[in-house]
């Protein structure tokens, strides 16, 4: 059974998977960033930053197609893999493309491949995405450009876990270094990568610079070099955007700022589906909580549209349930429980929470009140906790908000301390992640979720062979997990992007925003203005 | 005439002193009586409809993005500025004033021991502090940061104290008091705390200006007095996301920070003077 | 003198040792964690978070991590940043020189443009030049620093184009220019965050200097350095201005922690890679060591500018010395 690949010349855009045609290359990038990277070696960065660099400076052996769809192999387009096949349900072997080569000069081989997987699942190294490699057995290296991947049981994604969670690490330059120092090591602050950009500096706190490998074996980039900048304020880095001294920016968090962006004549708003939902989590180990028609009075109150409108204007959406609008079960059609203030009312009279003096519920002297724990360094939650208050006051139920510091509310929600938390999570593109926060036992599902329904229709949705024949069996999960309301879904924020007009050609992957850059442009007659040397002596 | 009157008399012929002082006691005013006077600074009445209003009647400084009035959170805005800036103050004073006169009055091991001690906490860095302990303390009530602002500033005040302690205790009106048997809180009561008093108010009236600053600048990185309460610098910071399309937020609590401190320096000028003629030369 | 100096310096270093001390109780003892990776930013699992935190050491109880911090302190060592994976020397000896060179300009700026207008207003005493300067320096006196500085970069960055509004050099020819080019490309991107805190504190000195001269210019010698016909520009600058330089060493030295707090909020506003930024990003990520650095440095910093008042004090009043 052949499913791979074709030729690397046929690929087309995202991030690795391809360079352009040489014509009118050249031209720097400056992208404005609120936060330095930390380290430049893809086991360890978890800053948004350090992904988004380390990101074109090393490659994975497949990537994902604009489609993001996990599931089948013709989601896949080849990079340092020329081709795979999949010798029986448990194996992937994948065959090395021969032109690869690290920027010291040494080809790419199957022992690198072999070394990364180590590497990545090594606990001294600790890195954050091991987890999802759990399901891989061991990578061996067959030839020197040939190597297998050996599962412990089979299962759709097989393909999506070899590839999308490693980048190929160079062997000969690490394998000298103990696991445990690597994230230290020099190279993790100079690395030497197989992407199509090099490393050329970093300045901590202020900028990194990364620039075109013109030798790439996929064909030379389109922009000669990328700058980021660090501004730590947002309307600092909006400024620098606005005042020319920035081409770029990730994404714009805030209302206030968009409409700055939108009122200038020299940058525009590039939108894109987000990875994000944020929502109410309850605690269902505790009492209100621990009851359904409770949770679903609560969700059935909130009216989500006025929240959204209100909080960000036109740039949010109403959340459709656990799944955030860049996965490709996300859909406006999924089945939510409705904006029904006289059938919430009408549950919680039936469970015996009847208003008392004040209006405000109560059940054999119990008053129906939760705290609701929201992070101070998210002005949107704490504007949108401050509405919910309002709407469940008029239900009847008393909401003490508690704005908590970021990493307390980590630290309370992770350990069960609390009553309800507004929370926002960040997916990746497998509906798969959906286990993560919801199935019981694991880490991150706060609330402690745990219902035997939902856990059949995931595994359902997990065993399914193609996209289609998945994408019914997600969202079946997905309505049920609506129906059972252990949170309120709220909303998910609309990734917008700025971008300079005299940037031309941009298209936005969503789960890596820059993975299609090397097709960027810089339009010429504004190049030699806006590289300007902004030093005039 | 007591020197007391010779100053009050010398403060209220200094017109931008008292134009000071008739700002700062408005202020206090207005920060009474905004309970009675505006709406609730906390109250959101339209979310959806009501964000960034321009000035209006309704509301006379307009609406912030929650849609909560302007005019009602500059006033109690102000209440947490003063309540911190002098009492904080106050209270840095008098444990100034409190060590200062003990290593004054006591021997020779207690000074050395006390003045030591101050030696050391004078070059605490006192912002990366307070960061460091706001930045940990979830909802610090605003007592907390009047108590660790004054805890973090009373060490100059001490040194001033000492110092006029020590230079009057030989003086020969002391030295007489001291001859006769006058009990020894008597003398302090009745000789040395009026001629201290004049150096720590001065000490005291210009510290309030620079204790709002410090305050601001606490809650504008999100820190100390926490929202929703409304205070100067995190109305700042609310407002700053909005600067350009609904300038209001940012600048009347801008501008009631930036008057009030003003009103505080020029205040304390005159006292300054007042107390002291040569300076107001 | 090389007693007192002596004597000055062992406050310094229990001073900077009673820092280190508080500081680290404090963000130990603080709820919350570091920020090792968080479920809400990153795919990280809690699991892999508690490991991370037994890796650092940090489930272990207090007194044995303080005693542990205080040997490798003793031996050099400041340890490693959580969030940055580096060591934190590596990290102050990058945003220190940075810090140095802002609150170093801004320093000397303040200084030299508060003796002038201070200069200015005692020459021209009680004329309506010094009330204009005396009124515009109590306004700016009394203005938020982190507010001049947004109307600073909103002015002169965003609106006029003259000045970059953030970071410290030119994304990308910062490097392909000459020596001169390069220094003057740093000139350009310090001028606003360097005014912002200088022109706050140029009024303080300002206010000092002129109540200083006035007082001077009032004094004996000057009264016969005048009646010995000498101009009054004469006599501000060889008589009076002499007299004012003690205190304004001593004036420099107790400023430090001024600028100190000041560079927090304009290295943030600023995209200034200094300490100040290093200090608040590594506040809120609770990176126990960095912070535990930065206060030492801090620490350091402010005792040196005290040690540095107390010897202009000395030197200039030598009764001081005796008492001190």
């Amino acid at each position: 059974m052949r499913i791979g690949a074709l030729l690397a010349a046929a690929a087309l855009l995202a991030g690795c998977a391809r360079g352009p045609s040489a014509s009118a290359a050249g031209g720097t990038l400056v992208i404005a960033t609120t936060g330095d990277a930390d380290v430049l070696l893809p086991p360890v960065t978890s800053l948004e930053t350090g992904i988004n660099v380390s990101d074109l400076l090393f490659c994975r052996l497949a990537e994902l197609k604009p489609g993001l769809n996990t599931v089948d192999d013709s989601g896949f387009r080849p990079v340092l893999a020329r081709s795979w096949d999949h010798p029986d349900s448990l194996t992937i072997v994948f065959h090395l493309d021969p032109r690869a080569r690290w920027q010291d000069g040494f080809p790419v081989t199957a022992a690198d491949v072999a070394f990364t997987f180590r590497t990545y699942v090594d606990s001294a190294v600790n890195a954050p995405l091991a987890p999802f490699l759990a399901p891989i057995a061991s990578v061996a290296a067959r030839d020197s450009l040939t190597v297998a991947f050996r599962f412990r049981r089979w299962y759709p994604e097989q393909l999506y876990d070899a590839t999308y969670h490693m980048r190929i690490l160079p062997r000969h330059l690490l394998d000298t270094i103990p696991a445990a120092r690597l994230a230290t090591s020099a190279f993790a602050r100079a690395p030497v990568g197989d992407g199509p950009y090099r490393f050329t500096s970093w300045r901590a706190g202020a900028e990194i610079a990364i620039a075109a490998d013109t030798g790439w074996f996929l064909g030379r980039p389109g922009l000669d070099r990328l700058i980021w900048r660090v501004t730590p304020e947002l309307p600092s880095a909006v400024s620098q955007l606005l005042a020319g001294e920035a081409d770029a920016m990730e994404v714009i968090p805030s209302r206030g700022q968009l409409e700055r962006v939108q009122q200038s004549r020299d940058v525009r708003l590039v939108p894109y589906p987000s990875p994000f939902y944020a929502g109410v989590v309850f605690n269902l180990r505790r009492a209100p909580f621990a009851d359904r028609d409770v949770r679903r009075a609560i969700a059935m109150a909130v009216d989500r549209q006025t929240v959204v409108r209100s909080v960000f204007g036109p740039f949010a959406d109403v959340a459709v349930g656990a799944v955030s609008p860049m996965q490709a079960v996300w859909s406006d059609s999924i089945r939510q429980l409705p904006f029904d203030t006289a059938a919430a009312a009408r549950l919680l009279d039936g469970r015996g929470w009847r208003r008392a003096a004040g209006g405000l519920r109560a059940r054999d002297g119990t008053p129906l009140r939760f705290t609701l724990l929201v992070p101070t360094s998210s002005q949107a939650r704490q504007q949108a906790a401050v509405i919910l208050q309002d709407e469940l006051r008029r239900l009847g139920v008393d909401v003490r908000i508690q704005p908590v510091e970021f990493t307390v509310m980590e630290r309370r929600t992770t350990t069960g301390d609390f009553d309800a938390a507004f929370v926002s999570r960040t997916t990746d593109p497998s509906p798969a992640s959906l286990l993560q926060w919801w199935s019981p036992g694991a880490g991150a599902n706060i609330g402690g979720y745990a219902d035997p329904v939902f856990e059949s229709l995931t595994a359902a949705a997990l065993r399914a062979r193609t996209r289609a024949e998945a994408a019914p069996r997600w969202r079946s999960a997905l309505e049920r997990l609506n129906d059972e309301a252990p949170a309120v879904f709220l909303f998910s924020p609309r990734n917008e992007a700025a971008v300079s007009t005299r940037v031309t050609g941009v298209t936005i992957r969503p789960d890596a925003w820059l993975a299609t850059v090397a097709e960027w442009r810089v339009r010429e007659p504004q190049r030699a203005a806006s590289d300007r040397g902004a030093a005039r002596p | 005439m007591s020197p007391w009157r010779l100053a009050a008399r010398r403060f209220r012929r200094n017109r931008p002193a008292v134009r000071g002082a008739a700002v700062v006691l408005l202020l206090a005013l207005g920060a009474v009586a905004a309970p009675l006077v505006t709406a609730d600074p906390l109250a959101q009445p339209d979310p959806v409809r009501l964000q960034d209003r321009p000035p209006s009647l309704a509301h006379p400084l307009g609406t912030d993005p929650f849609s909560r009035d302007v005019l009602s959170r500059t006033l109690h805005g102000a209440r947490v500025s003063l309540v911190v800036g002098v009492g904080a103050a106050l209270l840095a004073v008098t444990l100034g004033a409190g060590v200062g006169l003990a290593a004054g009055l006591a021997g020779r091991r207690t000074d050395q021991l006390l003045m030591r001690g101050v030696d050391v906490a004078i070059a605490l860095p006192r912002i990366l502090l307070l960061l460091a302990v706001f930045a940990v303390w979830e909802d610090a009530p605003a007592a907390a940061v009047v108590g660790l602002i004054a805890a973090t500033g009373w060490f100059q005040t001490s040194r001033i104290v000492r110092a006029a302690v020590l230079s009057l205790r030989e003086a020969d009106f002391v030295v007489a008091a001291r001859a006769i048997g006058a009990p020894a809180a008597g003398i302090v009561r009745r000789h040395l705390l009026p001629h201290v008093a004049a150096p720590v108010i001065v000490s005291a009236s210009l510290d309030v200006g620079n204790i709002i600053l410090l305050e601001a600048g606490l809650s504008y990185l999100g820190l100390g007095v926490r929202p929703p309460t409304p205070t100067w610098g995190n109305m700042i910071m609310d407002g700053k996301d909005v600067l350009l399309s609904a300038p209001w937020v940012a600048l009347a609590p801008g501008l009631a920070l930036v008057a009030t401190v003003v009103a505080f320096n020029l205040a304390a000028d005159g006292l300054r003077d007042a107390f002291d003629p040569r300076t107001a030369a | 003198m090389l007693g007192f100096v002596a004597r000055r310096l062992g406050f310094a270093v229990a001073s900077v040792a009673a820092v280190v001390l508080i500081t680290f109780v404090l963000v130990h003892a603080a709820p919350g964690a570091p920020m090792l990776g968080s479920p809400e930013r990153t795919l990280a699992s809690p699991e892999t978070i508690a490991r991370q935190r037994a890796l650092f050491g940090l489930d272990r109880p207090l007194p044995e991590q303080l005693l542990r911090y205080a040997a490798n302190l003793a031996r050099g060592q400041l340890g490693e940043s959580f969030v940055l994976h580096r060591p934190v020397a590596d990290v102050l000896a990058e945003a220190l020189p940075n810090t140095l060179l802002l609150g170093g300009v801004a320093l000397v700026a303040s200084l030299l443009l508060g003796l002038v207008v201070g200069a200015t207003q005692a020459a021209r005493h009680r004329s309506r030049t010094d009330t204009a300067l005396g009124v515009a320096t109590l306004v700016l006196y009394s203005v938020p620093v982190f507010w001049l500085g947004l109307v600073l970069l909103l002015v002169f960055g965003e609106r006029l184009h003259w000045l970059p509004v953030s970071g410290m050099t030119s994304a990308g020819i910062h490097d392909s220019l000459s020596a001169a080019g390069r220094a003057l490309d740093v000139a350009r991107h310090l001028v606003l965050p360097a005014a912002s805190l200088a022109l706050v504190q140029a009024a303080a000195f300002a206010r000092f200097q002129r109540s200083a001269l006035v007082d001077t210019l009032g004094a004996a010698h000057i009264r016969s350095a005048r009646a010995k016909g000498l101009p009054e520009r004469a006599v501000i600058l060889r008589h009076a201005l002499r007299g004012a330089l003690a205190p304004t060493i001593t004036l420099a030295g107790l400023s430090v922690p001024y600028f100190l707090s000041g560079s927090v909020l304009v290295e943030s506003i600023f995209g200034w890679p200094g300490l100040g930024r290093v200090a608040y990003d590594a506040i809120f990520a609770r990176d126990y060591n960095v912070i535990t650095a930065v206060a030492l440095v801090a620490g350091v910093l402010v005792a040196l500018g005290n040690l540095l008042a107390d010897v202009a004090v000395a030197v200039a009043d030598p009764r001081v010395r005796l008492s001190g």
